[in-house]
């Protein structure tokens, strides 16, 4: 081990090589660490316009880095590694992996709205944080949030048949979120709706359980408003990216 | 008594005292060392200037004329006043062109000369053809065609360097030049302008757009010509690997690393140093100069325009950085306490 003190050098720069030949000569074994520069070698110019073409992210280059929306952060009084001034900074510059060291506690934004409240050049840090949220998740860097997965449960029921079963959208939503089902406030909910509903309508709900029945006539609907809803988000996105542009 | 006020500079300045001495049905004779009137703006080509937005010949090109059209200016070109006599109401000075003039007060608007950027020879000036300065980018811009000197192609990314001969201990320039922030936000829009395709980023330590500027120049720029800021000082520019761009070294002081980045254009937004040729003025005039360089001025609040000897007013970049609107405003406070002036010796006999 030829480093020290490698608690101060970022992970990511630290390389290791089972074998390892510098100009011909063989550093294999105790030599076999190398540490790639810190030093930031290029823009990506375009980064802004794709977090641009996000709603909420259509404002970030008007940014000038006043630090109201960090100062005001409610998510920054808890972790002070959550600084939303730095992420619209390197999103301007198209820092991208920069940005991406801290894809796992983006997402964290609660939404307070005090950043947006703050902010004195209108730049709505809290749709920034929502746009870079939804580029990361776009991307694959970081898991769909379990609000996307719920949304997605939700809506595909609708699309398939026209309603949805709250037991369906429940239990697979704890599945897909790779959660117990057996939770105190789902037991306690389901023990409530047994003592107090009609017989009646417990029968049609243990039914629709069974069968997930579609809404009369449903036919092809599902199927259309599948493609109107795929066309429409992809006409947004393009309109946008053109708007960035200008 | 004296009829006469006498003006040393063409400048902006230098043509409002005229124009301001003329309207009060005075006689003034303006004296220019170079061979045309005009000033900086003229002699160094800039483009449009900040912030009418009209162009620099057009503007000054009217100040020009409202001199030369009157029966009452007398404009001396190519000439230097060599020595001065007298004392306020009653001063002669001897010009290079061997006349002497009589005149009742005197003023200053002998400006200011451009910082030369072979100073900082790290941020490549002299080195590299494709680093420029802002005064040669508004020549750049006027010629509508916006393209790297070296080798014509047309730039995928421009810089500019903020403080290039400002703020600066190393070369005992402490004063910030105040227009260069402004300049620079303008001059990115222009580049936009001409060439789309084009992104130019600015490298600050802080943004002065004071006053109306802010959101006339910086916003704008910002916001709808997406000029981007980055927080850093140059370190040094020097020759990529491709043996054509140039690499700007420095340290994003907000990410805190290191940068190393490329670039097609180099700008240096140059500041405004004293005129190199104060201390001669000085000694000419008998006045004084304040510790960096520029002329000094008189106490400000009851001795408006007043250098350090009594009838001697200076107006403009000569007391230090200035705009060419405050220069030329100066220019006519300068010419009421010079034509004020005109009675001092009626008023001491009275």
């Amino acid at each position: 081990m030829a480093i020290h003190e490698k608690s101060l050098i970022d992970p990511d720069r630290i390389m290791t090589h089972e074998s390892l030949v510098v100009d011909g000569v063989d550093v294999s074994g105790h030599w076999n660490t190398m540490v790639a520069p810190r030093f930031l070698s290029d823009y990506d110019d375009d980064f802004v316009n794709v977090i641009r073409a996000y709603p909420g992210g259509e404002n970030v280059h008007r940014c000038w880095q006043c630090g109201s929306c960090t100062n005001s952060c409610t998510m920054y009084a808890q972790n002070t590694d959550f600084n939303p001034r730095y992420w619209i900074y390197l999103t301007n510059l198209g820092l991208k992996s920069e940005i991406l060291k801290d894809k796992d506690i983006i997402w964290t934004c609660v939404s307070c709205n005090k950043c947006t409240n703050i902010c004195p050049k209108d730049v709505r840090p809290e749709g920034v944080m929502k746009a870079l949220a939804h580029w990361l998740e776009d991307e694959g860097h970081t898991d769909k949030t379990r609000s996307s997965i719920f949304d997605e449960e939700f809506t595909g029921q609708v699309l398939d048949h026209g309603r949805i079963e709250d037991a369906h959208v429940v239990i697979n939503f704890l599945r897909k979120t790779k959660q117990p089902y057996f939770q105190d406030w789902l037991i306690e909910a389901v023990k409530r709706l047994m003592r107090h509903m009609p017989v009646g309508m417990l029968t049609m709900l243990g039914w629709n359980f069974l069968f997930t029945p579609k809404t009369r006539s449903w036919g092809r609907t599902g199927e259309v408003l599948r493609e109107y809803v795929r066309e429409q988000k992809a006409a947004a996105h393009a309109r946008m990216k053109e708007a960035a542009h200008v | 008594m004296q009829n006469t006020v006498l003006v040393v500079g063409g400048g902006p300045a230098g043509l409002s005292a005229c124009a301001g001495v003329i309207g009060a049905g005075k006689n003034v004779v303006l004296v220019e060392k170079e061979d045309r009137l005009g000033g900086a703006p003229i002699l160094s080509g800039y483009a449009k200037l900040v912030p009418s937005g009209e162009w620099a010949k057009d503007a000054m090109g009217r100040m020009i004329k409202r001199v030369e059209d009157s029966a009452l200016a007398k404009i001396h070109t190519g000439t230097r006043v060599v020595s001065l006599d007298g004392s306020v109401g009653d001063f002669t000075a001897t010009l290079s062109n061997g006349e002497r003039v009589s005149a009742g007060s005197i003023v200053l608007t002998t400006g200011f000369t451009h910082f030369d950027s072979i100073n900082k020879p790290e941020w490549g000036f002299g080195t590299f053809e494709d680093v420029l300065t802002t005064t040669q980018m508004e020549q750049m811009v006027a010629g509508g065609k916006i393209a790297c000197p070296s080798d014509g192609r047309v730039p995928e990314r421009v810089c500019i360097l903020l403080c290039v001969g400002s703020r600066d201990r190393q070369i005992g320039r402490e004063w910030c030049s105040k227009i260069c922030c402004t300049v620079s936000t303008n001059l990115a829009m222009e580049i936009k302008e001409i060439s789309p395709q084009t992104d130019v980023f600015i490298y600050y330590m802080d943004i002065r757009t004071f006053g109306l500027y802010e959101d006339k120049f910086y916003w704008k720029s910002q916001e709808e010509f997406k000029t981007k800021f980055v927080k850093a000082r140059i370190a040094e520019v020097t020759r990529a690997p491709d043996g054509k761009r140039l690499l700007v070294k420095g340290e994003d002081t907000l990410v805190k690393r290191p940068i190393v980045i490329p670039f097609d254009i180099v700008v240096h937004a140059i500041g405004m140093d004293p005129n190199v040729e104060n201390t001669e003025i000085a000694r000419v005039f008998g006045i004084g100069l304040e510790k960096h360089g520029f002329i000094d001025r008189a106490e400000h609040y009851t001795n408006t325009c007043g250098s350090t000897r009594r009838g001697i007013y200076v107006a403009g970049a000569a007391l230090g950085p200035e705009t060419i609107d405050d220069s030329i405003s100066q220019g006519q406070a300068a010419a009421s306490r010079a034509l004020a002036d005109l009675y001092a010796l009626v008023q001491k006999t009275a």
